[in-house]
């Protein structure tokens, strides 16, 4: 069972984000905050990463920049409400596969991340 | 008192005083003889054309007594009496005279009339036997000693050489129940003040009888009453400051009126301000109040005193409930207080077309606010020195005006019994207030919109965090329904996160709302810390984001103050974005915001809001409130106008300083709330 890792400050968000991943047959790991995705991560351990982009601390930008420069590999969506545009591109540019604005229906979602874990080449860990 | 001749030497119809049988005169104010008419002529056998020109006072064998009764006629403003004039061919002519002081309109003398008729060759009997060589002259009274009979009786019981000082307090009784009946001219204006004649009648002669001379007074009343002949008896009495040596006669009036005396009192006027003084000053004060700025009335509400005194004998403290229980009361002071005088200024504000329409009851300046006049009496009843209010008032013509009433009222013992309302015409001023309101309220509406046009990312973010948990837990229970074996709990617990989200939606666009949505300013009471916790909550993503620590530390005995919500809201959110974006670029361990309440001087609420940015630079420290400074390159430099403009309105002030340990210190200072009123 592939698994996602949300990265979102509202816990009202990352507790509907992870009820919807488990009726949809994906397993998947909450975090507050980018700081606290990087600290417990394991190599391997996600297929995915679904991140918000406004946040204290470390924002969802520097996260993604962060991976990119780690060549994680670790496929990313971007769910967020900002809706600058140059935030956007910003953020495809380094290296998201997605960028859905909340917010956002599951299909879409669903959609995505199905995308995103086929794209990261594995497919699954098992 | 002024003549009402038609003057000869101005008016068309000069004829009638040149045809006068009555030998007629006018002296200019020293003395020199203006016009002179054929009865004149006739009279002292000098033509006009020897006089006119000549000081009058030549024509007299005694210069002395000339000068006597000018002088006295300078002073009391009109002189009776005989004068001795020397005529064309050496003799002396007596002549019994009447003179006259005129005053032009400003008040100054203009000059004198005199009307001379032949006094016969022999001098009657009464002439010769009269006390009182100018009877005319005198100060005259009639009086009614019926209220006085019980006190009159006791005199009568007593055996003579008793104790004096029993006697004596009868006799200060005597003159104390004594009631005016009239009084002449002279005696209103010697000792009436200015209430005239009319207002003297019905009330006690002790007072207006000087008090060292009463106990005389009543021993001459005793005389008279005792004098089955009805003579007159008189005393010389001491200088007393209104008269020198004055001379006083009583007899009765007659068998038929047996409680009435006749008191006549004589004597030169004994004041250095002498009557032409007087008239003159007084002319000067009437012309400084007819063009006083100030739209004034003058009031005789003295009958009024006497019901309250009256109402405060028989036991009335609480007047405001007597009122609540005689309503009528209001009606009949509106209908019987007349308007004895008013100034053009209040011909002006109230639109007549003179006087005349002003002179009357004074309820036409309450009909619009009939509660304003129950304030003014209840002021009166209790003592107080003036009243003021604001109140609407209906002029002649129609308009309806708002006004600053103010009432002074008379005070006891020491003046006539006057109440002077004065009136000044607020409706300009309070419409330019409300203007300015409504302009200061357009100009943080504006700004407010401005700041949440700053802040639209942090709420639309704000906004979306729980929309996005709605929609997302919808779906979700949609799926747990979908399955063959739906999960009840599961889609109740998914649908109590979405109730709680969607509350989380609706307090935060309720919030934005009350920011947005232009509305009156509204005061009430509010306390200080909680519009600072809810000011936070506006900035708390924009502040999160930008890695900013906010420390609080609130006071608990802040004291509560009247404001409108959101204006303080606004100003403390402009204040903290203001701090926001001072520490921004700070290295992450001084990106802190202190924000702390603390009970005012005065018991006011005092904010201090320090952060631990740059600071300011200290000169732009003097216009950081000024509206268009801002050092931002995208800053309007409305904010910090804007904070002061409304903690102005609250009645507060707002200071920006450096704190010594580095950073910005902001102070709102505001007023306590008032106890309603």
């Amino acid at each position: 069972m592939p698994t996602v890792a949300i990265v979102d400050d509202d816990e009202a968000v990352r507790e509907a984000l992870g009820d919807l991943l488990m009726v949809s047959g994906l397993a998947c790991e909450c975090f507050e905050g980018a700081a606290e995705f990087l600290a417990a991560r394991r190599v391997g351990q996600f297929d995915c990463l679904v991140t918000d982009i406004r946040m204290p601390g470390m924002s969802g930008i520097e996260l993604i920049a962060r991976l990119r420069n780690e060549r994680a590999g670790l496929p990313v969506i971007v769910l967020s409400s900002v809706l600058d545009e140059s935030t956007r591109s910003h953020a495809l540019a380094i290296g998201a596969c997605a960028w859905l604005t909340k917010p956002v229906t599951d299909e879409h979602l669903l959609g995505a991340l199905a995308q995103a874990i086929a794209s990261s080449g594995s497919g699954s860990k098992r | 008192m002024t003549a009402t001749l038609l003057d000869p030497l101005e008016s068309d119809v000069a004829g009638i005083a040149e045809l006068a049988s009555e030998s007629i005169v006018i002296l200019d104010p020293a003395g020199i003889i203006r016009y002179w008419n054929p009865a004149a002529e006739r009279l002292f056998g000098w033509p006009a054309l020897a006089v006119c020109g000549t000081d009058g006072a030549q024509l007299s064998p005694a210069p002395a007594d000339e000068a006597n009764a000018w002088s006295q006629l300078l002073q009391e403003g009109a002189w009776e009496g005989r004068i001795r004039r020397r005529t064309r061919d050496g003799d002396v002519r007596v002549a019994k005279i009447r003179r006259y002081l005129r005053y032009d309109a400003a008040g100054t003398l203009r000059d004198v009339v005199e009307y001379a008729r032949a006094e016969p060759e022999a001098p009657g009997p009464t002439g010769a036997d009269d006390p009182v060589p100018d009877r005319s002259m005198a100060a005259s009274w009639e009086i009614d000693v019926a209220p006085a009979a019980d006190i009159l009786a006791r005199l009568a019981a007593r055996a003579p050489g008793a104790d004096t000082s029993e006697r004596d307090e009868l006799l200060h009784g005597l003159v104390n129940a004594a009631r005016i009946v009239e009084v002449n001219d002279r005696t209103a204006r010697l000792v009436g003040g200015n209430r005239g004649r009319a207002l003297m009648a019905g009330q006690s002669v002790a007072a207006f009888w000087p008090v060292e001379s009463r106990t005389i007074l009543a021993d001459l009343i005793l005389d008279a009453l005792a004098d089955r002949g009805s003579r007159s008896v008189h005393r010389r009495l001491a200088s007393d400051g209104i008269l020198r040596d004055p001379l006083v006669t009583v007899w009765r009036a007659g068998d038929d009126r047996p409680d009435r005396l006749f008191v006549a009192v004589d004597g030169a006027a004994d004041d250095d301000r002498s009557y032409l003084y007087l008239r003159a000053s007084e002319a000067r004060y009437r012309k400084l109040i007819h063009y006083m700025p100030v739209a004034l009335w003058q009031v005789d509400a003295s009958h009024m005193g006497k019901i309250y005194a009256e109402l405060r004998s028989r036991g009335v403290t609480d007047f405001a409930a007597h009122l609540d229980d005689h309503p009528e009361l209001v009606e009949f002071a509106a209908a019987s207080v007349p308007v004895t005088d008013v100034n053009r200024c209040a011909i002006e504000l109230v639109g007549g077309a003179g006087v005349q329409d002003l002179i009357r009851p004074v309820g036409y300046l309450f009909t619009e606010s009939p509660d304003s006049l129950r304030r003014v009496m209840i002021g009166r009843f209790s003592g107080r020195k003036n009243y003021s209010e604001f109140m609407k008032i209906r002029a002649l013509d129609g308009r309806l005006l708002d006004v600053r009433f103010s009432v002074t009222y008379p005070e006891p013992l020491l003046e006539l019994d006057t109440t002077i309302f004065s009136l000044e015409d607020v409706t300009e001023r309070l419409r330019i207030e409300t203007e300015l309101r409504q302009l200061q309220a357009d100009f943080s509406h504006a700004a407010r919109i401005s700041t949440l046009g700053e802040l639209t990312s942090s709420i639309a973010h704000e906004v979306n965090q729980p929309l996005a948990a709605i929609m997302t837990n919808a779906e979700t229970s949609l799926r747990w329904l979908a399955r063959d074996e739906p999960d009840i709990g599961k889609v109740a617990q998914l649908t109590t996160r979405i109730a709680t989200s969607a509350r989380r939606a609706d307090d935060i666009v309720r919030r934005i709302r009350g920011m947005a949505v232009k509305q009156a300013p509204e005061p009430v009471p509010v306390a200080l810390n909680d519009v600072v916790q809810e000011s936070l909550l506006f900035v708390r993503h924009e502040i999160e984001t930008r890695g900013i620590r906010v420390t609080t530390s609130y006071a608990r005995s802040v004291p509560k103050i009247v404001g409108d919500r959101i204006q303080l809201q606004q100003v403390i959110v402009n204040l903290l974005i203001n701090a926001a974006q001072a520490v921004e670029t700070s290295s992450e361990n001084e990106r802190e915001i202190h924000v702390a309440t603390a009970a005012g001087t005065e018991s006011g609420a005092v904010l201090t809001l320090r952060d631990r940015g740059p600071g300011i630079a200290p000169e732009h420290l003097g216009q950081i409130f000024d509206g268009f400074f801002t050092t931002k390159a995208q800053g309007m430099g409305i904010g910090l106008a804007i904070c002061r403009s409304i903690v102005a309105a609250h009645g507060g002030d707002v200071s920006a300083s450096n704190h010594p340990d580095g950073g910005a210190e902001f102070r709102v200072e505001l007023p306590p709330a008032r106890p309603a009123p």
